[in-house]
């Protein structure tokens, strides 16, 4: 390849660092390199003009340690190796050693640089990562390869090597990912960004991928769903913004967002049949795949993805095949789960009556046993996973096939994957336009995903049984023959709503997920000239969802007609994104340099689909589930889908401005048109950004232990659009028996487009030549005009209008601290640690509505609202009545007394401020890494907890009657103080699923090892057929330093905006073992 | 290019007014709904909406019900816990479900094109309403709809006038088509009317038989409007009232999809069963009807029998599962009274009886009979109704209500809550001629409790038995009962300033035991 664009550079005295910086601002292209190589190596004269970039680089660098390459106009500066061929010397070394050089996740790396210590005698790998090279037993051989941590070993007896290279900490002034999938060098960002490499996400493995980032990433706050293998997470940054909008994370595949709509969410203390979980869009990936993360907190960072990225963005990257590398990667893991935690049960004491459902009876002889025991399973996941990647020059191809095959900690939740993934690589026309095209295709089949909640849930029933009862019988024998019906029905002891015979759930109360997911991405990239390059880009992405629910003859009545219900759906989601963009790159003069792209694009989301749901009329013949088996179809439960379709059309445009390499300032500016703002005067929104950055250590004189400094601040706009048919909405609506219903929402036609303001300052510093790093952000986010949905007062005829209002504030401090504690020796150690805390405010809402309640309401003393003064997450129920004194009232007959009235405020579920530790540890071919990370503050309920007491199988009613009672400070009727109530009198009232919730109130604080891998690069010898193998062992979620709650207060019942903190019945988490082979052929 | 955006931005699946203009969808559809919110078929969904509307509430304060489910440990609006999320759902269906569709009718203009559909309409609102107004007291009415945040209240008083007036013009519309003053509708009616097939006379009858009874709610607050009320509603040349059973104000659970809320409630859900003050008074009297309307016990731990719950006995220590073996309705046997297809049952022609029997106990003219013939026709008609040989029933002097013995709690057990015997006795005190003909009244009235509680609090009978728990911390007083259930929480947080208002219009705090206007101790 040739370049030929010309430079000109005349000067004494040069520092290499600004002939860099000048050839850079002549010919656009960008520099990649450590900045601390420099040091030392002095000045240079140089008289060229019209020179080549290759002439002026190989005149500075003749006599320096230092050489280049060049790939994608990105130059990289690396420490010189020395000629192959290097000069016969006296001491003619006595033995040949061989070997490879992989990275941490067993990759070869091509043109690494092998030096001989002391010496310029060194080689370079070759495109396998093989080398060989002559030395003396007492050589000590130095590999250096940018963006890795430098690595010497002294050769001793070996003849053979296996050189493991861990990436460095990205301190380094590397090349980063930034929206529209834009590549800038990191020091010009005016915005915080963390970046987290592929290998974060293949040491131990979930089969949600976004599960394994939780805790590595400062300011991102992931809460797992509790619904099973494959559910989803709830991934928010910064704080939750909007009331009835979705709060979560953008993600950007490539470039390209993606759609993430949530599949069905609980929304109600039943949870229950209507909502199912087949996880979300991200977590269908295989994460193999991904080459890297790097997630941009703000809005500023978003303000070109429009209104989805002002949750802030996390940016996928995927393998491309790579040229003149052949390489065959295999990967195999297997993950056991268990169960983290149990409740805690009383053992003493058992069933009130022969057939009562509760364990208020007398004393047990021989103690209770543990009927958990018999349900709970040992989880597995199991991930086999081969990627092909190589080619040349021109073309370049990357193949990989997964499967993934797991099973859940209750019986019968299965889910099992498959990901298959092509990708090509193509450059014509003088490599001046490149193509490139990926197929991704998945399947996933998730059976009988675990529901939460009161109903469909086995935990209920498998928790209250009666304490010193068998449940043996009813696992073996769930259904019976039942004469009078000649079919199975269930076999369970009790007549409850919420509960039924664990197994009979599991066998006969089925669901099943079957996902076809298609995702396709083609773009073109042509350079039109040095300083403008043209690129368009599509995409379409594909979500076929499948769900049925087979409910048996025999189910409870409450959930069941006679004959069984079937539900099924078949829902398709497609989301088609094209784009248009001009990236330019101008040099004004020797000082200034505007980068940046004007573009347009288009993204237009559809779902389609039909439900059918056999509901309170069930089916004509038993047990059969087909929709011809329907004894009627009843609109409120059957029928077309809304298809909620969206488009938003936008230009946007972007300038990076940089004065000498060290100040530089971003401007950004969107108009969006979206179909959603159809039918309001407003249809189209304007959104600017502007950030700026100053790099201290280029500008002034720091003392030397500063290695680098920066200041930066940024304020961003982002503007979103309500939700489809917010201001249209239908005005009447089908129900049952050829009825209509009327709209209880009013139309919207003065509605306008929400906006977020967001606000932040931060800076980095390195001291120590790198070794230890900081990075702090202040940020701060006003989201306005929300779209908010009131109720109205019903003499209206309406019971909810929309309205633009509220101002909901998020702020918080960000920062990451790294330190290289050991970097020298054999054992090196790094170590660090994320810090963030957000305060969340809802500062207005309407003047005629300042509240709502986002969930809750129904079948339990539970609900989340939303109310001025307040925060996201403000929990509210029931609490005791207690008298001036703050003495719980207790009434004549024994028994506390609950407030009547309207819930109170009892807590807030957001976690105050959140730490994580992460240590990575490597001696010889041994690594070991642990994460130690922990949530503090915020406030969780646990109705599952005061249900258990109510039935009286709760430890705490054990302990209880053990006492002779429940120790309060009470007063009665009379105005006598009481000191003890009954035990059974007290949690009668106190608990329940209409509980004094406000009895059941924890501290959400815990600590936890979240993740150990133990690493070990088994030695293979150069000439294997294996090049590389690394075996890992790995823990997830190991250990709880502290836990206040029954429960982990990270679940999640529902990944939308309602239900947060609050367990009911959810399965418990599950601690994770895995073992993990990798070989590279 | 943004010209599909309107396009993409419109349900597929929703109806538009324009979608509704053929076959008259536009008018009938808005019918049948106000028909099935009187009492709330939910628009075909579960019953919800029915067991805060009416079953939690009035179905059990009339003595007829009470649930077997602890709800909220047994803190609830049956031991008057009142709780604030279940006091909002009358209100609800009477604004977004009655008078919302018939203010639609009004929309279509079905009043001036199809007047007397616009009078039934009228009927179905006054009918609907006051339910609402008998549960509440001041309510939105008369500037229902004029604004999306401030909706003012009307006194009871007002509120009552104007029903009787709006009445008054449903009269004269549905006259004028009987009389084919105005043209015969351009469709078929009948299709749309869930209750009279189509039948106008009955729809009159019906309006006449409603003007009736809420002249009677009023007598002790205003005697002399009661009184110009009821003669107008008897009068004969008015059209008369409902005199058989045929007659009857029952609405069809038609259309798949829709069932009778009760009877789900009590057969899917088993959330409610027979309450104690029924079963005594009918226990006692071996009243005949007692199979029709009640099953027998099936709890394993006590012999199988008619036995009810005590209204506000649930909770403490007990579970569901405890109480659901109690009598439940009439809905097993080869030939339940009680189906899922059971049609609703409002007004029957027993209770005009006994409307006409307290109108001539009070001297009324237009009664058109003694008030000892009333009073029997009243009990025969209603034995007629459920199929039952009355035998001696009306003649019967000595069966009295029997005491209550819970078999599971004993500390609701109570003596029998009246000495009241069956037999009419002209020599009676007007109290006890009063209570004979409330208590036969309320038994023929059953499983109707929303007027059955308006009656109780108006005269007093039945005497039923008070709450065994009473939570309200001393604001109900267990003697007197509730009166009323408190505005709903959702008006003081969207219509603050004007439920104020309301607040004054009560003469009291806005809580269970203030009394509505008509509710003169």
């Amino acid at each position: 390849r040739s370049y030929s664009q010309s430079v000109t550079i005349t000067g004494k005295h040069l520092a290499l660092y600004d002939i860099f910086n000048s050839i850079s601002k002549q010919t656009g292209y960008e520099f990649v390199y450590d900045e601390k190589m420099l040091n030392g190596t002095g000045t240079i004269d140089i008289n060229l003009k019209g020179a080549s970039i290759a002439a002026v680089l190989d005149n500075c660098l003749k006599n320096k340690p230092l050489s280049y390459t060049i790939t994608d106009k990105i130059i990289v500066i690396r420490p010189r190796a020395a000629r192959k061929e290097a000069a016969v010397t006296a001491e003619q070394p006595a033995a040949q050693v061989e070997g490879t050089v992989v990275d941490g996740a067993g990759q070869p790396l091509p043109n690494v640089a092998i030096q001989v210590k002391g010496t310029t005698r060194g080689v370079l790998t070759d495109a396998k990562g093989h080398f060989s090279i002559q030395v003396e037993s007492t050589d000590v051989l130095v590999f250096n390869y940018v963006g890795y941590d430098k690595k010497e070993v002294p050769v001793g007896t070996q003849t053979s090597l296996q050189i493991v290279l861990q990436e460095s900490n990205k301190q380094l002034n590397t090349v980063v990912v930034t929206a529209l999938g834009l590549k800038r060098s990191e020091k010009s960002i005016t915005y915080a960004t963390q970046q987290v490499s592929g290998v974060e996400l293949t040491k131990a493995k979930d089969p949600n991928l976004m599960n394994t980032l939780n805790g590595k990433v400062a300011g991102l706050n992931i809460s797992s769903s509790s619904s099973g293998v494959g559910g989803s997470a709830k991934v928010i940054l910064r704080g939750a913004k909007s009331g009835l909008g979705s709060n979560q994370a953008l993600y950007v595949i490539d470039g390209v967002p993606m759609n993430n709509s949530l599949t069905s969410q609980p929304n109600s203390s039943y949870g229950g049949s209507s909502s199912y979980d087949g996880g979300d869009p991200i977590s269908n990936l295989n994460p193999d795949d991904i080459e890297s993360v790097s997630v941009l907190k703000g809005a500023s960072a978003a303000a070109l993805y429009g209104s989805q990225g002002a949750n802030g963005v996390v940016l996928v990257t995927t393998k491309s095949g790579k040229a003149g590398r052949t390489i065959v990667n295999f990967s195999s893991s297997l993950t056991l789960n268990t169960v983290a935690y149990k409740p805690e049960f009383q053992n003493s004491y058992g069933q009130s009556t022969a057939t009562s459902t509760q364990s208020w009876g007398s004393k047990l002889a021989g103690g209770a046993q543990d009927n958990l025991g018999s349900f709970f399973q040992t989880g597995n996941n199991l991930t086999n996973s081969i990627s092909l990647s190589g080619g040349t020059d021109k073309m370049q191809t990357y193949f990989s096939y997964a499967n993934t095959s797991a099973k859940g900690i209750e019986p019968k939740n299965k889910l099992s994957r498959n990901n298959i993934s092509f990708k090509e690589t193509g450059h014509f026309l003088n490599d001046k336009l490149t193509a490139e095209a990926d197929v991704n295709y998945i399947t996933q089949t998730i059976d009988n995903t675990p529901l939460s909640g009161f109903y469909f849930n086995p935990l209920t029933g498998l928790y209250l049984f009666p304490r010193g009862k068998d449940l043996a019988p009813y696992k073996n024998g769930f259904e019976v023959f039942d004469p009078a019906r000649r079919l199975m029905t269930q076999n369970w002891a009790f007549n409850e709503d919420i509960q039924q015979n664990p197994w009979w759930i599991v066998n006969r109360n089925q669901n099943s997920l079957d996902r076809n997911r298609l995702l396709l991405n083609a773009s073109l990239k042509y350079e039109v000239n040095k300083w403008l390059n043209i690129q368009g880009r599509g995409s379409i992405d594909r979500i076929n969802d499948v769900y049925d629910q087979k409910v048996y003859a025999g189910t409870v009545t409450t959930l069941s007609p006679a004959n069984g219900v079937y539900i099924y759906s078949n829902t398709t989601t497609s989301q088609q994104y094209g784009d248009v963009l001009a990236n330019f790159n101008i040099p004004i003069g020797d000082k200034i340099r505007i980068t940046g792209v004007l573009g347009g694009s288009i993204r237009d989301v559809i779902t389609k689909g039909d439900k059918y749901n056999s509901g309170q009329e069930g089916l004509n013949i038993p047990n059969i589930f087909v929709l011809q088996n329907f004894k009627a179809i009843n609109p409120l439960n059957t029928g077309t889908l809304q298809e909620n379709h969206s488009q938003v059309q936008s230009v946007f445009g972007s300038a990076n401005i940089s004065y000498k390499d060290w100040a530089y300032l971003d401007l950004t500016a969107r108009n969006d048109w979206a179909s959603n703002l159809a039918f309001t005067p407003s249809g189209s929104y304007f959104y600017p950004s502007v950030g700026l950055n100053v790099i201290l250590s280029s500008v002034a004189k720091l003392p030397e232990f500063i290695s680098f400094a920066k200041v930066r601040g940024s304020f961003a706009q982002v503007g979103n659009s309500p939700l489809a048919y917010q201001s249209n909405p239908a005005v009447y609506t089908f129900s049952a028996g050829g009825g209509f219903s009327i709209n209880p929402s009013a139309p919207f036609t003065d509605l306008k487009p929400e906006k977020t303001n967001s606000l932040e300052f931060g800076t980095e510093w390195r001291f120590f030549d790198n070794r230890l790093s900081a990075d702090v952000t202040y940020y701060k986010t006003n989201t306005k005009n929300q779209t908010l949905q009131i109720r109205a007062p019903q003499g209206s005829f309406y019971d909810n209008f929309f309205i633009n209002a509220g101002n909901i504030q998020n702020q918080g401090v960000e920062a990451v601290v790294r330190y290289d504690v050991l970097r020298d020796g054999k054992l090196k150690w790094n170590t660090g640690l994320n810090f963030a805390t957000n305060q969340n405010r809802i500062k207005e809402l309407a003047p005629n509505a300042p509240e709502f309640t986002l969930s809750g309401a129904s079948g339990s003393n539970y609900v989340s609202k939303f109310k001025v003064g307040g925060s996201f997450g403000d929990i509210y129920g029931t609490v005791l009545q207690r008298d001036a004194q703050g003495r719980v009232m207790i009434d004549a007959n024994g028994n506390p007394i609950k407030q009547g009235g309207d819930f109170v405020y009892l807590g807030n579920s957001n976690t105050r401020w959140q730490l994580g530790w992460n240590n990575n540890l490597e001696y010889k071919d041994f690594t070991l890494s642990f994460l130690i990370d922990g949530k503090f503050g915020g406030k969780v309920m646990s109705i599952t907890q005061s249900v258990m007491d109510q039935y009286g199988v709760s430890k705490a009613t054990g302990d209880a009657r053990d006492a002779g009672g429940v120790a309060v400070n009470g007063v009665d009727p009379n105005g006598n103080a009481v000191s003890m109530v009954d035990a059974q009198k007290w949690y009668s009232s106190v608990g329940g699923r209409e509980a004094a919730s406000g009895e059941y109130i924890y501290s959400a604080t815990t600590v936890r090892l979240r993740e150990v891998a133990l690493g070990y690069t088994i030695p293979v010898k150069g000439t294997s057929f294996i090049r590389a193998m690394k075996l890992s062992l790995t823990g997830r979620n190991l250990l709880y330093f502290s836990k206040k709650a029954p429960f982990d207060p990270e679940l999640t019942m529902s990944t939308a905006n309602g239900l947060s903190g609050v367990d009911i019945f959810m399965p418990p988490a599950t601690r994770n073992y895995g073992l993990t082979l990798n070989a590279t052929f | 290019c943004t010209k599909n955006f309107e396009l993409y931005n419109s349900d597929n699946t929703g109806i538009n007014p324009d979608d509704l203009k053929g076959d008259f969808n536009d008018v009938g559809v808005f019918l049948t709904r106000a028909q099935r919110s009187i009492i709330n078929f939910s628009d075909g969904g579960d019953p919800n909406s029915y067991q805060l509307q009416q079953n939690l509430n009035a179905d059990c304060y009339s003595g007829y019900f009470m649930s077997p489910n602890p709800f909220n440990g047994g803190q609830n609006n049956l031991s008057y816990s009142l709780i604030s999320g279940w006091n909002g759902e009358p209100f609800k269906v009477g604004y977004l479900n009655i008078m919302s569709s018939v203010n639609r009718l009004r929309t279509n203009g079905v009043n001036t094109s199809y007047p007397a559909v616009w009078g039934i309409a009228q009927v179905l609102q006054v009918a609907g309403m006051s339910r609402i107004t008998d549960i509440y007291g001041p309510i939105p009415y008369s500037q229902v709809g004029t604004s999306k945040s401030a909706i003012p209240y009307d006194s009871q008083e007002d509120v009552y006038k104007r029903f009787f007036l709006e009445l008054d013009s449903a009269n004269i519309n549905l006259r004028n088509q009987i009389n084919h003053v105005t043209d015969s509708l351009p469709f078929d009616f009948a299709k749309f009317d869930l209750v009279y097939d189509g039948d106008f006379t009955r729809w009159l009858q019906f309006s006449n038989s409603l003007r009736l009874r809420l002249a009677m709610h009023i007598v002790k607050a205003a005697p002399a409007l009661a009184k110009e009320q009821a003669e107008k509603a008897m009068d004969p040349a008015n059209g008369g009232t409902i005199t058989s059973n045929t007659g009857n104000m029952k609405v069809k659970v038609a259309g798949s999809g829709f069932s009778n809320p009760l009877v789900f409630i009590a057969l899917n859900w088993a959330d409610i069963r027979i309450g104690a003050s029924i079963q005594s008074y009918m226990t006692g009297y071996a009243d005949p009807r007692i199979s029709k309307y009640f099953d027998m016990s099936t709890d394993t731990t006590f012999p199988s029998r008619y036995q009810g719950i005590r209204i506000g006995s649930v909770g403490g220590n007990a579970a569901k599962g405890d109480y659901t073996g109690y009598s439940n309705l009439d809905v097993t046997g080869s030939n339940p009274s009680f189906t899922l297809t059971t049609p609703t049952q409002i007004m029957t022609a027993a209770e005009v009886y006994f409307l006409r029997a307290e109108a001539a106990l009070r001297g009324w003219a237009n009664a058109g009979g003694s008030v000892q013939t009333l009073y029997e026709q009243g009990i025969n008609t209603s034995m007629e109704q459920w199929n039952v040989n009355a035998g001696t029933y009306v003649s019967d002097n000595t069966h009295k209500p029997a005491g209550f013995t819970d078999p599971k709690n004993s500390a609701a057990n109570a003596p029998a809550p009246s000495e009241i015997t069956v037999k009419w006795d002209d020599g009676a005190l007007e109290a006890v001629k009063m209570e004979r003909i409330i208590t036969q009244k309320w038994i023929a009235m059953f499983p109707e409790g929303q007027e059955a509680w308006t009656e109780f609090r108006r005269t007093g009978y039945p005497k039923l038995f008070p709450v065994v728990n009473n939570f309200s911390g001393g604001v109900i007083n267990s003697a007197t009962q509730i009166r009323r259930i408190p505005f709903p929480q959702n008006e003081y947080n969207t219509n603050n300033p004007e439920v104020q208002k309301a607040i004054t219009l009560l003469n009291g705090p806005d809580n269970g035991a203030t009394r509505v206007w008509w509710d003169v101790q």
